[in-house]
C-alpha cells in the first residue's frame, strides 16, 4: 500500500530515521524505497545526525528510537510493536503512522493526557528507558519531568452533588489556597473551626490493564492500592472560576475532573444496559477502560475514524454511567441518527429518549432520560418558542450525568464554552475522527472538555477488518487551452476557482470515472463539490440527483433512501452537508472534484463517508474478496491553484497512513465523443456561462455550522426572497440583504398589486 | 535576400505556452518577445528571455506548490 505511484511532487516527510539507522546499525533494517533523503538543508542534517547516542547492546529486541528533541520512531516490524504502540499512544502524539516505521511526538499536551491516565513520571520514563534502543537523552528526561511535574497533581471530583478538589499531595493543595480566588471558593466542613487540615481519605488506585514482561513497573505502579488523598471543598458557584484559576496561564495546576457516578445518590438513576448483541470491539473496549479506568468516569476526548463505531462507544459510557444524559450532534440528521443508534444499542425504552429539534421537541417521561440535540438549540442566544424555551429551562436547571460532543472539531470554542456554561455536567465525553482544526482552536479543547484519552490507529483498524481498506488516488487533469488562458488573466481572479473546477478535462475525467464504477463494478458513488455552481452544472449535465444545503430535508430522505436501496440510482451529487454525519452506509467510491482552500479536516471526514463500506453484498461483486473495496478519488486541474490546496489537504491522509496514487492519463485519450464536451464548441460555450456567471454565483456554499470555512475563505452569502415574485407584499418577516449583489426591489406601487389585494391598503 | 532573426525555439504542453502568452501579453509593448506562435505548443521567441521566462515559470510552480513546514 505504502510507496506505490509517482512521488515527483510528494511533500518531504520526516525520515531521518533512515540516516540515523545509516549512520549507526546498517544490517537489520530495510526501509522501503520510498523515504526521502533529503539532505537538501545543511541545518537540517545537523538535526538528524543521531550518531552520538549511545546504542545499548540488546538493541535490537528493542523497537523505538528516542530523539533529544521529543521525536520518537516507533518499528512496527519489531516483536514488541503492539505494547510499545499502546504506551506510545497514551504518551505521546502521532504524527506519521505509515506502514513500517511510527514517528510520535512528545508534547506537553500528551503528556498531560499520559497523567490524567494515571500513568506517572517515573513509569514513564522507565519504560521508555526499556523501550529504547539508545540511552535515553538527557533532555528528554527534563523534558518529561518538567511537563509533569504539575499535571494530574490535582482533581476536582463531584461526590454527592459537592465539588472537592482532591489531591494526593497536601502541599500543593496549599499552593493552590495561597491563591486568593481559590480560598474565597473554599467551603469548610461544619466540625472543624476553619483551621488549615484538610479531609484525609483513601481513594482506589488505578487499574490498567496488563502489558508485557517488560512493562512490570507499569503494573506495579498501577496496581489497586490504596492512597491517601487529602482534599478540600469549594463552593459549586464558584467552580468555573476555581478551575480557570488553575490553568496553565495561571497556577499551572490543570485540575483532571473525574465523576464518581457509583456513589452519587442524589441524580435520579436512568436503567438502560447495553443490548448482549451489543459486542464492542478491541479499540472500543480500549478507549473505554481508558475513560473508566479507576472506576470513576473522566472527561476527555476519544479519537476513532469514522465508521468505527463511535456511536457505540458514546451509547456504552451512557450506559456505563446509567444518569441522565445529554447528547449533542451538528445538525438534525445526526440527531436522528444518535436517537436510532441509542435504540438500537441499548435497552432504553422509547419513552425515555426524546429528541429536541426545530423540528421535534419531545419530553421524556420518568425522572431520568437521554436527550438528544444540536449544538445550535443549545446554544442559540435569541429568541425562542414557548415550548422551546420550556425545554431549554429543562435542561439547564437538570444536572446531566454525561455530557456527550459528537464531532468536537466541528464546534468552535465560544460555542463550546457557552454550552459547557449553560449546563451542569459532571462528566463530559467527546468524539471525534480529526483532532485537526484550522483555526487552531484544538489546544482550547483540551481544557474546556478534557485531555485525548484514546486515539486509534486507521491502519490497525484496517488491518483488522474494522474499516474500509481504501485506495486514494489523485487524477490530474490538465488544463484545456482556452481555459488556462483565462485563468491566467488578471481580471479574472475572482472566477479562478470556477475556472479550474470546470474545466472540462476534469469533467470527462470524472464522467469516465463513474461509468467505470457503475458500470464494471456495481459500485455506490458519491461526487462531492464545494462550489455550488460546479455541482449544479455536473449534476445537470451527467442526469445524476443532487442534495445542497437548501434541499429540503423531504427530498434529501428520498434521495437517500433511493441511493441505498434502489440499483438505478447509483451515484449521488453531494455538497458540503454531505460532510457532516449524514449516514450513507454502503458508498464506496468518493470523487472529489472541488476542495475547500485545503482544510484536512474536510478532506478526512469525506473519507469517513466511506470508510463504512466493509461487507459488501456478494451479489454485487463480480469475484471474490479484493484487497481494495474503497476508493478515493481527488480530480485536481494541474497547473491552478488546486494543487496547492489539494497538497494541502493530502498531509493528514498521508500522516496516517494512506498512500496517493497519481494518476495522469484519465479519461484514455482514445475516449472521444462518448464523453461530454469532446468538441471544442461545447468547451467554448462552457467557457463562456463560467464567464458570465454573477461573481456571487460562483463562490462556495456557505452552511452556518463551518467555522473551518469562515476561518479559511470569507464568502459572501445572499439572501432574497420568493415572496416578492408571488406578490404577497403583505409579509410577516423580512429578510434584509446587505445590499450587495442582486435584491430584488419589492414594489410598492398600487397598480403592480394583485388584484386580490388591489383595494386593500387603499 | 533572406532576412534572418536569431532566436530561441520553445516547445512545451499546452497550458505553459499558454503561460507564456499570457505573460507576453502583460508586457509592454516594446519589451513584447514572442516572435511567432507556431502552434499551441511551439513558439519561437527573442534570445534575451530565456532566463526570465524559467524564473517566471518556475515562480508560478512553487506557487502551486505545498511544501510541508518541518
Amino acid at each position: 500500500m505504502a510507496g506505490e505511484g509517482d512521488r515527483a511532487r510528494a511533500p518531504k516527510r520526516h525520515k531521518s530515521s533512515s540516516k540515523a539507522a545509516a549512520v549507526v546499525e546498517e544490517e537489520e533494517y530495510e526501509y522501503p524505497d520510498d523515504f526521502d533523503e533529503d539532505a537538501r538543508d545543511d541545518n537540517e542534517a545537523k538535526n538528524r545526525d543521531f550518531s552520538k547516542l549511545e546504542l545499548k547492546l540488546d538493541h535490537e529486541n528493542r523497537p523505538l528510537w528516542a530523539c533529544a528533541d521529543g521525536r520518537i520512531f516507533l518499528e512496527t516490524f519489531s516483536p514488541l510493536y503492539k505494547q510499545a504502540y499502546d504506551f506510545l499512544i497514551a504518551i505521546a502524539e502521532p504524527v506519521c503512522r505509515p506502514e513500517s516505521m511510527h514517528e510520535y511526538n512528545l508534547t506537553p499536551h500528551s503528556l498531560y493526557a499520559a497523567v490524567s491516565v494515571g500513568l506517572e513520571t517515573e513509569t514513564i520514563i522507565s519504560v521508555l528507558n526499556k523501550l529504547s534502543k539508545t540511552k535515553l537523552p538527557k533532555e528528554i528526561i527534563d523534558f518529561i519531568h518538567g511537563s509533569t511535574a504539575n499535571y494530574g497533581k490535582v482533581k476536582l471530583v463531584l461526590k454527592k452533588n459537592r465539588y472537592f478538589v482532591e489531591s494526593p499531595f497536601p502541599e500543593v493543595l496549599k499552593t493552590l489556597l495561597s491563591d486568593e480566588v481559590i480560598s474565597k471558593a473554599r467551603l469548610y466542613p461544619e466540625e472543624s473551626h476553619g483551621g488549615e487540615g484538610f479531609t484525609i481519605s483513601k481513594s482506589l488506585g488505578e487499574i490498567e490493564t496488563g502489558h508485557e514482561e517488560l512493562l512490570n513497573r507499569m503494573e506495579l505502579a498501577a496496581a489497586a492500592e490504596d492512597k491517601e488523598t487529602h482534599s478540600f471543598e469549594v463552593d459549586p458557584a464558584q467552580v468555573e472560576n476555581v478551575k480557570q484559576r488553575c490553568l496553565p496561564n495561571a497556577l499551572n495546576f490543570p485540575m483532571l475532573e473525574e465523576y464518581d457516578f457509583r456513589n452519587d445518590n442524589v441524580n435520579p438513576d436512568l436503567d438502560m444496559e447495553l443490548k448482549p448483541q451489543a459486542r464492542p470491539r478491541p479499540y472500543q473496549e480500549k478507549s473505554l477502560s481508558k475513560m473508566f479506568g479507576n472506576g470513576r468516569a473522566r472527561s476527555g476526548i476519544i479519537v476513532l475514524p469514522c465508521g468505527a463505531g463511535k456511536s457505540l462507544v458514546g451509547v456504552s459510557a451512557a450506559c456505563r454511567i446509567k444518569k441522565s444524559c445529554l447528547c449533542l450532534a451538528t445538525n438534525a440528521v445526526s440527531v436522528d441518527q444518535w436517537a436510532f443508534q441509542f435504540k438500537l444499542w441499548s435497552t432504553i425504552r422509547d419513552d425515555q429518549i426524546s429528541r429536541f429539534t426545530s423540528d421535534n421537541k419531545e419530553k421524556f417521561k420518568g425522572m431520568a432520560g437521554v436527550v438528544v440535540t444540536t449544538y445550535n438549540m443549545v446554544a442559540f442566544g435569541g429568541k425562542r418558542s414557548e415550548d422551546s424555551e420550556k425545554i431549554i429551562q429543562e435542561i439547564r436547571n437538570r444536572e446531566w450525568g454525561l455530557l456527550l460532543m459528537d464531532e468536537v472539531h466541528v464546534v468552535p470554542a465560544h460555542m463550546f464554552r457557552k454550552v459547557i456554561s449553560i449546563t451542569k455536567s459532571h462528566c463530559k465525553l467527546g468524539l471525534t475522527a480529526t483532532l485537526v482544526r484550522e483555526d487552531e482552536r484544538i489546544t482550547d479543547l483540551n481544557f474546556l472538555i478534557g485531555p485525548k484519552l484514546y486515539e486509534a490507529n486507521w491502519l490497525d483498524l484496517v488491518k483488522g477488518g474494522f474499516i474500509a481498506n481504501v485506495q486514494c488516488a489523485e487524477v490530474w487533469c490538465p488544463m484545456t487551452k482556452e481555459f488556462f488562458a483565462e485563468y491566467l488573466k488578471k481580471e479574472n481572479s475572482k472566477k479562478k476557482q470556477a475556472l479550474y473546477v470546470m474545466n472540462p478535462t476534469k469533467f470527462r475525467a470524472c464522467e469516465f470515472l463513474i461509468r467505470f464504477h457503475e458500470q464494471q463494478r456495481g459500485d455506490k458513488i458519491i461526487v462531492f463539490a464545494d462550489n455550488l455552481f460546479a455541482l449544479t452544472a455536473y449534476a445537470m449535465k451527467l442526469r445524476k440527483p443532487m442534495i445542497f444545503g437548501a434541499t429540503s430535508h423531504n427530498e434529501r430522505t428520498r434521495i437517500l433512501h433511493a441511493f441505498k436501496n434502489s440499483p438505478d440510482v447509483n451515484t449521488i451529487f453531494l455538497s458540503k452537508v454531505g460532510d457532516n454525519s449524514i449516514d450513507i452506509p454502503e458508498a464506496n467510491v468518493i470523487i472529489q472534484i472541488s476542495s475547500h482552500a485545503g482544510s484536512r479536516r474536510q478532506e478526512a471526514q469525506r473519507l469517513g463517508r466511506i470508510l463504512r463500506a466493509k461487507g459488501k453484498p456478494q451479489d454485487r461483486m463480480a469475484g471474490g474478496k479484493e484487497e481494495y473495496n474503497a476508493f478515493f478519488y481527488s480530480l485536481v486541474s494541474t497547473d491552478t491553484q488546486e494543487m496547492y490546496y489539494s497538497t494541502k489537504r493530502q498531509q493528514f491522509l498521508i500522516d496516517q497512513g494512506y498512500s496517493f496514487k497519481i494518476i495522469t492519463s484519465l479519461p484514455p485519450p482514445d475516449s472521444g465523443p462518448e464523453l461530454g464536451f469532446h468538441s471544442l464548441e461545447e468547451q467554448l460555450d462552457l467557457l463562456s456561462k463560467v464567464l458570465s456567471a454573477g461573481d456571487d454565483m460562483v463562490g462556495l456554499e456557505q452552511l452556518e455550522e463551518d467555522s473551518d470555512g469562515k476561518a479559511l475563505l470569507k464568502a459572501r452569502r445572499l439572501t432574497g426572497s420568493m415572496s416578492a415574485f408571488s406578490g404577497a407584499n403583505g409579509m410577516v418577516y423580512m429578510e434584509y440583504g446587505t445590499g450587495r449583489g442582486k435584491m430584488k426591489a419589492k414594489s410598492k406601487d398600487p397598480a403592480k398589486r394583485h388584484v386580490l389585494f388591489k383595494k386593500r391598503f387603499g | 535576400m533572406v532576412n534572418a532573426i536569431k532566436g530561441i525555439f520553445i516547445s512545451c504542453d499546452i497550458p505553459m505556452a499558454q503561460f507564456i502568452v499570457n505573460l507576453n501579453n502583460s508586457m509592454p509593448a516594446n519589451e513584447k518577445f514572442i516572435v511567432h506562435m507556431l502552434d499551441s505548443t511551439h513558439m519561437f521567441v527573442q534570445p534575451h528571455v530565456e532566463v526570465m521566462i524559467r524564473s517566471k515559470i518556475s515562480e508560478f510552480r512553487d506557487q502551486n506548490s505545498y511544501e510541508k513546514p518541518q
